[in-house]
Formats: structure tokens, C-alpha cells, sequence
């Protein structure tokens, strides 16, 4: 921000005060379209919640998440289960405080991070998402005539870089203890 | 087909709920709540970065890096115009969404263009953002290879969505 400050004090200072103000201003109209957006499919998601399927989710991705994650303890299974399958719906804001907690459940207290650690930042980067809801709300009151044929796309897509991201994490950790039994 | 997908899951969603006995109204009034309570807290977040990025447009930073950035994008199939949303993209989750916007009023939100910026927004994640939000409860102070891992299933997964826009 600064550095572009400098560059326009010599190019063009009188832009500085009137661009920031009308980004600002495009920040509000674009707040006052997602308020609209949240409003329709946060009214959805709780619904989904209230009628106790986003429980079923979680339970249905348990198996997985053990298999993947390597962990035993119920509690963390469930943790991390919910907040893959909020991701999943696209309501990353919902699945941010169980990721914390999951977090902390799985923090070994030696200041760095394990295995599952490491999986649940990568599996959370990749976001598998079923419904990107936000990104489909936007387009749609861009105008868009189909807003939503970007579902299919976008989970060929996000399907292929979880596998990508699970598989890299699995494969440096094999090199990782195979390094460590070398050394012994 | 992608039209009907909305549509059929939204009816099954109602019919579940009635079928389970849960006031639809009432539940709906309460999550749309949360709307306004969520967009309070992130416009500062909007605001504060779409004003960092005009900065960035009219001092001609952006074009710069653009230019310098462009042969790689090229190779990498990914089209120039998508290079300001995806240098920042793991940065900012709210900026971003500034960003898809501008480039849905610039390019029109059903070209090639705002095809591929939907399909990067849904399959990549605020990276740094996660990451420090995340561990920022525990004692870790190393994440090791997460960030790395990270940032390379982001880039293919831009790569991928460019790709796939073309023929889908």
C-alpha cells in the first residue's frame, strides 16, 4: 500500500484521496450484495442444520477422515468431520472455530506440527466444496444467465487437488520416517 | 442440466424439513440473521483491501507485475487478466471476493474469464489465512511442509480450472 503511495505521489497525486474513496465505496455495495447472498443460503444452511443432516455428513465422512487423518479419538473425528463437510457447503466461516478446536485436540504440545496437523491445513486449503454457495450468489447478481454451471467444474476441479493435496502429504511423511529410520 | 441442480436440492431440502417436523420459517429467519452480523464483521476486511488493490491498479504496480508475470501465466495456460486474483487469492478470502466482482463487471459474469475466477474461487482457500487463523490456539510454531503442499494443489488446481472452462 505504501509503495504504491509513493509511486502515484510522483505520477499522479491527485488519484490517491478519490481512488481509495471510491474502493471503499465499491467495498460497501459489494458487503450490501453478500449481506443478500449470506442471508438466502446462511437461512438454508441452518436449516440443514436444524433437520440433522449435516450430522448425517459428518457421520457418513467418519470412516474416511479416520483412514486419511491416521487418528483414533472419536471426539477429533467428529470435529474434523464437521468441519470438512461446513467446507464442503461452502460456509467456510461456519467451519473455521471447529477447525481450531480440532486443532487443538490434535496439538502434541512440542511446537511442531504432526501429521494430522499438517492434513487438516492441506485438506482445508483445497476446500472440497460441493456447492461453492458465495462464488454462485455473486454470479448471479452479476447477471449471469446460468450462475450455477459452474458447480460441475469447480468440483472436478477441487476433487482433483484434495486427492493431489492428501497424496503429497502421505507421500512426504512416508520420505520423512524413511529418512528418520536411515539415521537410527 | 446445471440448472435443475439448485432448484432439486432446495426442494429435497424442504421436503426433508417437513418430513422431520422443524418450523422451516422460523429456522430460516434465524441463519439469515447471521448475515448481517457476518458482513459487519468483514467489511473492514473488503474495504481495507479493495482500497490496497485500486492503490496498486492507478500507481501501475499491478500492470507491471501483470506484464512481468504474464509469460509464465501463458505457459501455464492460465489467461493474464486472472493474475491479480491469484496472487492474492491465498492471502485474502474477502478481497477476493472484491476482486471476482470487478472481474465479473469488466468481463461480463458468463465469459471465459469469470468462468475460470469461479471455478479458482471455489477450489483454492485462503491459504495464509487458514494456516494462521488455525494454529494460532496451539503451541505450534513449525508447519513443517503444509504451506508448501498448499500452494502447489492451489496452482495445479488454477491450472485445472482454466482448462476445464475451456471445455465445460
Amino acid at each position: 500500500m505504501l509503495g504504491s503511495m509513493l509511486v502515484l505521489l510522483i505520477t499522479n497525486p491527485s488519484a490517491v484521496l478519490s481512488e481509495m474513496l471510491g474502493a471503499s465505496a465499491d467495498a460497501l455495495k459489494l458487503c450490501i450484495e453478500l449481506c443478500a447472498v449470506y442471508a438466502v443460503w446462511m437461512g438454508l444452511i441452518e436449516l440443514v442444520d436444524a433437520s440433522g443432516l449435516s450430522e448425517k455428513l459428518a457421520k457418513l465422512l467418519r470412516p474416511l477422515i479416520k483412514k486419511i487423518f491416521k487418528i483414533e479419538d472419536k471426539e477429533t473425528q467428529k470435529l474434523i468431520a464437521i468441519n470438512v463437510s461446513a467446507n464442503m457447503l461452502g460456509i467456510g466461516n461456519a467451519a473455521t472455530p471447529l477447525g481450531i478446536k480440532a486443532m487443538q485436540a490434535l496439538d502434541d504440545k512440542s511446537g511442531k506440527a504432526n501429521f494430522a496437523m499438517i492434513m487438516l491445513i492441506v485438506v482445508n486449503a483445497t476446500s472440497i466444496q460441493l456447492l461453492p454457495t458465495t462464488v454462485i450468489g455473486l454470479r448471479a447478481s452479476a447477471g449471469s444467465a446460468n450462475p450455477a454451471d459452474i458447480i460441475i467444474p469447480t468440483l472436478i476441479v477441487t476433487f482433483c487437488t484434495t486427492v493431489l493435496g492428501i497424496f503429497l502429504v502421505h507421500q512426504i511423511d512416508k520420505l520423512k520416517r524413511r529418512k528418520e529410520e536411515k539415521k537410527r | 442440466m446445471s440448472i435443475y441442480i439448485l432448484p432439486i436440492l432446495f426442494i429435497v431440502l424442504f421436503v426433508y424439513c417437513i418430513y422431520k417436523r422443524i418450523n422451516t420459517y422460523d429456522h430460516f429467519v434465524k441463519g439469515a440473521k447471521g448475515a448481517i452480523k457476518l458482513v459487519v464483521d468483514i467489511f473492514p476486511f473488503i474495504a481495507s483491501i479493495l482500497v490496497a488493490v485500486a492503490l496498486l491498479r492507478v500507481s501501475g504496480i499491478t500492470s507491471f507485475l501483470t506484464n512481468l508475470l504474464s509469460p509464465i501465466f501463458n505457459l501455464l495456460g492460465i489467461p493474464p487478466e486472472l493474475c491479480e486474483l491469484v496472487m492474492l487469492r491465498p492471502f485474502t478470502g474477502s478481497g477476493s471476493y472484491g476482486i471476482l466482482e470487478s472481474i465479473f463487471n469488466t468481463y461480463g459474469a458468463d465469459s471465459y474469464i469469470s468462468r475460470c475466477a469461479c471455478v479458482i474461487m471455489g477450489c483454492s482457500e485462503t491459504i495464509f489465512y487458514v494456516a494462521t487463523v488455525y494454529i494460532s490456539q496451539t503451541k505450534v510454531k513449525k508447519l513443517l511442509y503444509a504451506i508448501p503442499v498448499a500452494l502447489i494443489c492451489s496452482l495445479v488446481g488454477t491450472i485445472l480450472a482454466c482448462l476445464i472452462c475451456k471445455v465445460m
